[in-house]
């Protein structure tokens, strides 16, 4: 893909008022990372389906004291991937992407099935994987001696994100030097 | 069971699955019909459920080595490199450039014999018995030959971060190279027998059409997308491994039909076998395991790798904490998207169209389910 029309890409996105940030894509695998609130997410995916993304997956990530849904897109003509992180509460609902890409459907329900996550104006969102029964199981949701202990790595606190990343680069940089010496 | 709906169009429940022969593996889908025609279905998932992202989470990661082939038993060594592929970009641990071919080969016979499963199953599905006894034949030949280097006939677990678990011989790349002759011979037969056969053709052009723009919004990868006309494949858009030095094509099929996706997974596999001859001819001596060291951590971050399996592609996306247990692994596997347009596709068809449809998509279940 020319590099023209990635930086094209980017500044088209970057309209949004979101934070956008670019990833060395040999080291993590994406272009870029974008943090979105809950509220910013249809917009911005909407931005992404007129651009001609497809989506990847949805999932979740339990990072104290917050869950992060992550979305993941990608785009057919050349290699381009964006990583959406958005940060809601154990309690809080997200709203649907199932209308704008009807494979987030599925993606929406396995999320929800796995961490408890509600995607409000979902159509249809029963259990996909697991048993009806087994809808308060949550199997993904940590424990809370992994988030005390994780609790130094992932200080995701959308406030300090900026600083937070300085500091992620550099412990990971220095964890790399380690294991290989 | 017999329901009215508003408009007194009479429509009845038809359950298919878990047990069926034409899902694969245990996928139920519930129909409802109208006579012949499927008003509406609904795929059940679940069956076989084995959690293994929470197994990921609760061990080292070298602990899910063994859970990488029991996801898609098909086509398990693509799985294999996506993951070794992973903790490689994670911790920047270089491969040798022989471990790479070796994995390639590897690789794309594997996807050899699971798109030969897949042509077998598919014509069972349509009512032809024949052809999975030619295709099983040959694919007995590539089982054989990977069984004798990866030690395992379907569930194999044969590489490692920065290489293999061990090395190819002669008798490996003699046996693979007389292997693709006699490959390249049956492709007549299986033109003659099925690609040219009148009522082959017939149960399948314009049956399925998936458009350009749905298999977007479902995020199709793999085959099923190439056939309706998208030129994707990871191995040529984000390229891994040593596929870049390999000279192939990638076939696009033009009308999105069930018979444009037998099509390229027919032609995916002559460029399988010109990828497999030119990496023989280049194979390079030198180690097959580069330096790793003994006690390896996930640095702290969000890590993505993807690869092209023989469904399409597969991504996996790791969080990691600086310890050796991985914080999060999510596994997006091509079937789970790929059958998640199975009810807009199939809507208004015939009970027997969707059964070659759904034979088209090339499902694996395990999979799906993980």
């Amino acid at each position: 893909m020319k590099d023209e029309l990635k930086k094209q890409l980017i500044l088209d996105l970057q309209n949004k008022s979101v934070k956008i940030s670019e990833v060395d894509f040999k080291k993590c695998g994406y272009n870029l990372e974008v943090s979105l609130t809950s509220q910013q997410v249809r917009d911005f995916v909407t931005t992404l389906y007129n651009k001609k993304f497809y989506l990847v997956f949805v999932t979740a990530v339990h990072v104290t004291p917050l869950i992060e849904v992550v979305y993941q897109f990608a785009y057919f003509e050349g290699s381009f991937r964006i990583n959406i992180r958005v940060p809601v509460t154990l309690e809080g609902t997200i709203p649907t992407i199932s209308d704008i890409f009807q494979g987030a459907d599925w993606h929406e329900r396995e999320t929800r099935d796995f961490l408890g996550v509600v995607f409000s104006g979902h159509p249809n969102l029963k259990t996909l994987i697991l048993a009806e029964e087994d809808v308060d199981l949550k199997p993904l949701l940590k424990n809370e001696k992994v988030l005390k202990a994780s609790e130094k790595v992932f200080n995701r606190d959308q406030i300090k994100e900026e600083k937070k990343t300085g500091e992620k680069k550099a412990k990971a940089d220095k964890v790399k030097a380690e294991s290989v010496s | 069971m017999i329901q009215q709906d508003s408009t007194n169009r009479e429509s009845f429940l038809l359950n298919m699955g878990p047990q069926h022969p034409s899902t694969h593996g245990v996928l139920r889908v519930i129909l409802e019909m109208d006579g012949e025609y499927i008003v509406n279905l609904e795929p059940v998932l679940g069956y076989g459920h084995r959690m293994h992202e929470k197994m990921a989470e609760s061990r080292a990661w070298q602990s899910f080595y063994a859970n990488m082939p029991r996801m898609d038993y098909v086509g398990a060594l693509p799985f294999n490199h996506g993951y070794v592929g992973l903790i490689e970009r994670m911790t920047g641990i270089e491969v040798p450039k022989r471990a790479e071919y070796i994995r390639v080969i590897t690789s794309e016979l594997n996807r050899l014999s699971s798109h030969l499963l897949w042509v077998g199953a598919f014509l069972l599905d349509l009512g032809a018995f024949t052809p999975i006894l030619y295709t099983f034949d040959d694919r007995e030949h590539i089982l054989d030959i990977l069984e004798d280097i990866t030690g395992s006939r379907l569930t194999y677990s044969y590489y490692r971060v920065g290489g293999v678990y061990r090395d190819v011989d002669y008798k490996f790349i003699n046996k693979t190279r007389d292997f693709l002759i006699r490959l390249k011979e049956r492709f007549k037969i299986y033109k003659d027998l099925v690609t040219d056969n009148i009522i082959f053709i017939k149960r399948l052009k314009g049956v399925g059409i998936i458009s350009q723009d749905m298999a977007r919004r479902y995020g199709v990868t793999g085959a099923v997308l190439r056939g309706s006309g998208i030129k994707y494949d990871i191995r040529k858009n984000e390229p891994y491994s040593v596929y870049p030095e390999l000279d192939f094509e990638i076939p696009i099929g033009h009308s999105g039909d069930s018979f444009d996706r037998y099509i390229v997974k027919m032609q995916e596999m002559e460029q399988s076998i010109r990828i497999i001859d030119q990496a023989l001819d280049r194979l390079p001596d030198g180690p097959f395991k580069g330096k790793v060291p003994k006690k390896i951590s996930l640095p702290p971050g969000d890590y993505n790798f993807a690869v092209e399996t023989a469904r399409g592609e597969l991504s996996y996306y790791m969080v990691g904490d600086g310890s050796e247990i991985p914080y999060r692994l999510k596994i997006r596997v091509p079937s789970y998207s790929n059958l998640s347009l199975l009810p807009e596709l199939c809507q208004g068809m015939l009970l027997a169209d969707m059964v070659a449809t759904m034979g088209s998509l090339d499902l694996v279940i395990p999979e799906i389910d993980r």
